[in-house]
């Protein structure tokens, strides 16, 4: 085994090629331009750490980490929790529920369209006079009055985490039932006949067996939400607005490099959004490998148990037998 | 009882069900019938009735561009990058789950961590640095990248580290099979249904990637979908919503297909993998 | 099974590298060709007619490209600093005309062989002004101009105050307080003045003109624009506006007929069905007219008018130029020129789209005969000229769309009553200092 790890750096060569030149190249590049004033137009003017010091006191930037923080995590909870809850129902091999191809394409629908089409649509339906939900929601009798989605702070921050939501629920459930598809059936069977219900079973199973492709859902969607930004610009036409409470970190970065002409601040906005996403990465990394780790320990000795059990089981019927 | 009780769930779990479905594909729907119908109805509101404007709305959106040719270079570079990145990734996820050579974890947590750079600011080096190897114009910009997806390696790995048992790769290294054959008839088998469910997002990734193909290409017989749909929004037609909405449409039935496609593909492996039986 | 995708897959790849580079392949020798061709950059297809005119009469092929107005700096940005693909002639808006014309992307017009200066006296000013950059030098021109004005309803007009003349109705809408009171009356007979206080920006705008930002890089923050705060507010206290604000669907919706008052809900809640009401006026230019009233007023066409409101202004505009690094500067000058200064095709532009142009010669022969159906029977054309001349020149910064657009996002804060005035003043010098931080705010 020893004699054949080198052979490890041919598998990787091709990846690592196209990464320096298509993508680390253009990132240090970046990097340069922190340490300048640069207007995207002739050469950039040197300033050392001016534009470090400055967003380390700049009140917007806050307000940016701030919300994107709100919008991605409510969104998170929300897609995570469908996605599991729906994983849960179609891995049960009690309730055997049929369709599962279909519903899962039809829930991955939402995110064939293009980001843009979206925010058309749903600045079209969230018109607060014209729009289609809230004259759906009174129909029903939800609310009595038509709320003005995208006016107040709250409403128009929570309207962007359930249009995410909306958006990546059936994606997060379609890598997590890849994730599924992976756990041997053994596992189920031993604990049906087991008697564990279905709690147990998701709990003591599904969930601790997920966990590599749940730090993948968890890493991706970090690294995804705090780049919120295509969203927030096409609804507010760029201006984050109302109050600014859909003002995210990229949008801001995105207004001082092309609204603006800041491009030596939006750089240093990129790598503090670099920083901030390693540091979350890592917390979550360390704390999901940690648990990962008790956890696998955890399922294992469940089998274990459910092995034993089933044992146990089988000579107490041979002992009422005999008895 | 017990029974009456479990109908009842089952009941509930499948109106539940079809109600998620339904809030999924409305926005389809209204865009299908949209593209049937008049701007000045569009504006009024939202019917279910289709209308009869489509061929109009077809002529109209023709005359300002070949949507068609905007097809033809959509599906070459989607369907280029969607094999590159699903190949390439394999490989790289296979050389990090299965060797342990000097450095391995230092260059994937490098990998990891560069998946965090925000995009947007890359972009003029991106450019520069294809300026400089003389491929604006062309789609390798929007191709060769592909064959490092961080993101797909990641998800590889992840996969491979659950599913793949050193003692398969054990017996066909004492079978006397080479590395690279042992990744193609042992590995890449067993990764297809990840490798699959990732080239679904890759694909749709490519198809629907709008700022690159934007800035590096310049002749509008090469433009992809995305670029010419922006094309649409800066024209007349933008007043048009019908065409609009058309153009949408047709740029969007494609992958719809390529989509339920593939999507059937990973639904074979994973009742042979655990729900059956 | 599996083998078999395998090798459909191999096939696939086969297929699509074959067709990546018989396409690359083939992308290279077009390239030899199309030195001869004219390439034309836009956002908008306003080009495309007189782009088919020119190849007519040069025998040449124009190739225009149209990028998305949002797109289209961060399309040209990197194309014009590199050369790489740059187009020979390309179009800019208002919004980011002054940052192009004083960087090096626009040949000097002004300059041999092209002496554009011998020009000046055929364009209204403002619009040949607005093309030169710090030094005085013509960078970009424009065949049109957009100067604004006040459209509203006929028969409300006569209705509520009595005449349907323009001038009479301009007279009554010439300063705040009357505004005011033309309001008022509206209100009392269940009509709305504007669609939502935005409306009012441009007067306040133009009220003072000065530049926002003087040489000296300090904000200039004048009387006229801080009572746009108080005038706002007004405005939404006393309900002259109708809750639709520019570009949103009910915008659009209230020129065709009235609309329902503080939301939609007639069907649902029967007891609001009583509350509808009807616009009166838009603030909108020379443009609004085409793009916006005519497809969106269908039921109301003729019932219209336009007139003064309380200050000239103008909104919008595009110009055109010759990319300095152009290998074709002649033929491309050929083109800004047929655009710009060419009597029989401005003409003929004219009278077909409308358009009201910026050069003289033109409108002058043609003026007169304008009568625009839409309008009852007005002539917006000499309207629209006279609004022209009025306009201050030299007065527009580079910084001009973004401290607009900030400034007005303040003030629907203080209207929605969520800041006090000074709370938004202040709040809006900082966006300003965060925007620019060169800029010295008060």
């Amino acid at each position: 085994m020893k004699r054949l790890d080198h052979k490890g750096y041919y598998f990787i060569a091709p990846f690592f090629v196209i990464f320096l030149v298509f993508n680390i190249y253009p990132v240090l590049l970046t990097f340069y331009y922190t340490f300048t004033h640069y207007e995207g137009y002739g050469k950039p003017e040197f300033i050392g750490l001016a534009n470090y010091a400055r967003i380390l006191t700049d009140s917007y930037f806050l307000e940016a980490f701030v919300n994107t923080w709100k919008i991605w995590g409510l969104n998170f909870a929300l897609q995570l929790g469908i996605a599991l809850f729906l994983a849960a129902l179609f891995s049960d091999l009690r309730f055997r529920i049929k369709g599962l191809g279909f519903f899962r394409a039809v829930f991955y629908l939402p995110n064939l369209i293009t980001i843009s089409s979206v925010a058309i649509l749903f600045s079209i339906m969230l018109d607060w006079q014209y729009g289609s939900i809230n004259q759906f929601l009174m129909k029903i009798g939800l609310i009595a009055e038509p709320i003005n989605w995208l006016n107040s702070p709250f409403a128009s921050q929570a309207s962007v985490s359930l249009i995410l939501t909306w958006m990546w629920f059936g994606y997060t459930f379609i890598v997590l039932m890849a994730g599924v598809s992976g756990i041997s059936k053994e596992y189920y069977e031993a604990a049906l006949i087991d008697g564990a219900n279905r709690i147990q079973t998701f709990f003591y199973i599904t969930l601790p067996l997920l966990k590599p492709i749940m730090l993948y859902v968890l890493i991706t969607s970090l690294i995804g939400g705090l780049q919120l930004f295509d969203l927030p610009m096409l609804l507010t036409d760029g201006l984050g607005s109302p109050d600014g409470a859909l003002n995210t970190m990229v949008l801001y970065l995105y207004n001082q490099a092309f609204r603006y002409n800041n491009y030596g601040y939006a750089a240093t906005i990129a790598y503090m959004l670099f920083l901030i996403t390693v540091v979350f990465s890592a917390i979550t990394f360390k704390s999901m490998y940690r648990e990962a780790k008790g956890e696998k320990a955890a399922a294992k000795e469940e089998k274990r148990k459910i092995k034993a059990a089933k044992k146990r089981g089988n000579t107490n019927a041979q002992g009422k037998k005999v008895a | 009882m017990h029974k009456e009780k479990k109908l009842l769930n089952k009941t509930l779990i499948y109106i539940l069900l079809t109600v998620l479905a339904i809030v999924s594909f409305i926005p389809f729907y209204m865009m299908i019938i949209n593209a049937t119908r008049e701007t000045k109805d569009i504006i009024m509101g939202f019917t279910f009735i289709p209308g009869t404007e489509l061929v109009e709305n077809y002529k109209n959106m023709m005359s300002y561009v070949n949507i068609w040719a905007g097809f033809k270079n959509s599906l070459i570079v989607s369907v280029t990058v969607t094999i590159l990145s699903g190949y390439f990734s394999a490989l790289t996820a296979f050389g990090f789950a299965v060797y342990n050579f000097k450095g391995k974890n230092q260059l994937f947590i490098f990998m990891l961590l560069m998946m965090m750079v925000p995009g947007q600011l890359g972009l003029i080096g991106f450019y520069e640095l294809n300026k400089a190897l003389g491929f604006l114009d062309t789609f390798i910009p929007l191709i060769v990248p592909a064959i490092a997806s961080p993101f797909v390696v990641f998800f590889l790995k992840q996969y491979l580290s659950s599913t793949l048992h050193p003692s398969l790769l054990e017996a066909a290294r004492i079978d006397g099979a080479g590395e690279l054959k042992i990744f193609h008839t042992i590995a890449l088998p067993i990764m297809m249904p990840a490798v699959a469910t990732m080239s679904i997002f890759t694909f749709i990734g490519s198809w629907n990637n709008y700022i690159l193909p934007l800035v590096v290409i310049f002749s509008p017989e090469k433009y992809t979908l995305p670029v010419l749909m922006g094309f649409l929004k800066g024209s007349q037609v933008a007043q048009n919503l019908g065409s609009l909405y058309l153009g949408i449409a047709i740029s969007v039935v494609p992958i719809m297909i390529a989509f339920l496609f593939f999507s059937k593909y990973i639904i074979t492996s994973i009742s042979a993998g655990s729900v059956k039986g | 099974m599996k083998k078999m995708l395998g090798m459909v897959l191999t096939l696939v790849l086969l297929a699509g590298l074959i067709a990546g580079c018989s396409n690359s392949a083939s992308s290279t020798t077009e390239k030899g060709k199309d030195s001869d061709v004219l390439k034309v950059w836009s956002f908008t297809d306003e080009l495309k007619e007189p782009i088919k005119t020119f190849e007519e009469k040069n025998g040449v092929k124009v190739e225009l490209t149209i990028i998305p107005i949002a797109d289209y700096p961060t399309k040209l940005k990197p194309v014009l600093e590199s050369g790489v693909g740059a187009p020979d002639v390309f179009t800019g808006e208002i919004a980011f005309l002054k940052q192009w014309i004083n960087r090096d992307y626009w040949e000097n017009l002004s300059a041999d062989p092209y002496n554009v200066d011998e020009w000046s006296d055929d364009y209204v000013p403002y619009v040949f002004d607005l093309g030169k950059d710090n030094e005085g030098n013509v960078k970009a021109l424009s065949w049109q101009t957009t100067p604004g004005g006040i459209f509203y309803r006929r028969s409300i007009a006569k209705e509520v105050l009595g005449t349907d003349d323009p001038a009479e109705v301009g007279s009554m809408m010439s300063s705040w307080e009357k505004m005011y009171e033309v309001g008022d009356k509206l209100k009392a007979e269940g009509y709305r003045l504007f669609p939502d206080e935005g409306s009012v920006r441009w007067f306040s705008k133009s009220e003072d003109p000065q530049p926002w930002v003087n040489e000296n890089d300090e904000l200039i923050m004048t009387q006229a624009k801080l009572d746009y705060f108080d005038q706002a507010k007004e405005l939404r206290e006393k309900d002259y506006t109708a809750f639709a604000p520019e570009w949103s669907p009910s915008w659009f919706a209230s020129m065709n007929g009235p609309v329902a008052y503080n939301g939609g809900w007639e069907e649902v809640d029967e007891k609001a069905s009583g509350d509808k009401t009807e616009v009166f006026s838009y603030a909108l230019p020379t443009w609004g007219l085409h793009s916006v009233l005519k497809p969106n007023a269908e039921e109301t066409a003729g019932d219209w008018a336009v007139t003064t409101g309380p200050a000239p202004y103008f909104w919008g505009g595009t110009w055109l130029g010759v990319y300095s690094g152009s290998k074709n500067k002649d033929l491309a000058f050929e083109f800004v020129k047929m655009m710009t200064h060419d009597e029989e095709f401005l003409t003929d532009w004219a009278k077909e789209t409308g358009d009201v142009l910026s050069y003289l010669p033109v409108t002058n022969k043609i003026k007169d005969d304008f009568s625009e159906e839409f309008l009852g029977g007005q002539n917006n054309y000499t309207f629209f000229l006279e609004e022209a001349k009025k306009i201050e020149p030299g007065i527009v910064t580079e910084y001009d769309q973004q401290i607009d657009t900030l400034l007005g996002s303040k003030v629907s804060e203080y209207v929605e009553g969520k800041l006090t005035k000074e709370e938004a003043v202040q709040e809006f010098y900082k966006a300003v200092k965060n925007a620019y931080p060169n800029i010295k705010t008060p």
